[in-house]
């Protein structure tokens, strides 16, 4: 997703986390875990604040917006 | 081969239905044109609704995670979108070819409820199977 990325790979690999058990812990799937991580989807507002409370973490630390004129620079 | 999610096996278990059905249908409505009767229309969408239980029972049976989430709602919906857009083109169309074969007298009015029938199905199995391959692609794209 342009623009949008996130630390969700590292962050689960940190706490030895499963895609299946953030999948569950936060009532999704595994494949949009997988989207997520592979930046292939954007998740909804409450879907990215139970992630960062799932990690026990501010919100900017699992998601990231690099506006597109950030990139021009 | 990807894992796929239980909405997924779903899409493939409601394609392979439509396919089984629409296309043996398909074939045999341009091939016995004359014998085709509104029964036969009756028995296609039988078939298939039976088809579209049995092979979803199977799938719910095999699939433990039966999780639906925000992404399976999204592409839900995108899908829902590509087969409307599907069903006002394509009606649009053929009621304008039956429209124009009926003025040149090609058509019967006896025939004319039959034909009508007949492009009514074949726009809602279309539009169905433009749906099913829309959510299923939109499953392996970014969203």
């Amino acid at each position: 997703m342009p623009g949008l990325r996130n630390t969700l790979r590292d962050l689960r690999a940190a706490h030895s986390m499963t895609q299946q058990e953030l999948a569950d812990a936060i009532g999704v799937t595994r494949q949009t875990v997988i989207a997520i991580e592979l930046d292939k989807y954007s998740p909804s507002l409450e879907t990215a604040f139970r992630i960062a409370h799932v990690f026990s973490v501010p919100l900017e630390q699992v998601f990231q917006y690099d506006p597109p004129s950030s990139k021009k620079k | 081969m990807p894992s796929l999610s239980y909405q997924e096996k779903s899409l493939y278990g409601e394609l392979v239905a439509d396919l089984a059905v629409f296309v043996p249908y398909f074939i045999i409505m341009h091939t016995h044109q004359a014998t085709l009767t509104v029964s036969f229309i009756a028995a296609s969408i039988t078939i298939l609704i039976a088809a579209q239980i049995f092979l979803q029972a199977v799938i719910a049976a095999f699939t433990r995670n039966r999780l639906k989430d925000e992404r399976d709602r999204l592409i839900r919906l995108r899908g829902y979108r590509a087969g409307y857009i599907t069903i006002v083109t394509i009606m649009l169309i053929l009621m304008s070819m039956l429209w124009v074969h009926s003025s040149l007298k090609q058509i019967t009015p006896a025939h004319m409820a039959l034909h009508f029938l007949t492009v009514f199905f074949a726009v809602l199995m279309l539009a169905e199977i433009v749906k099913t391959i829309t959510q299923l692609a939109a499953y392996r794209r970014p969203l």
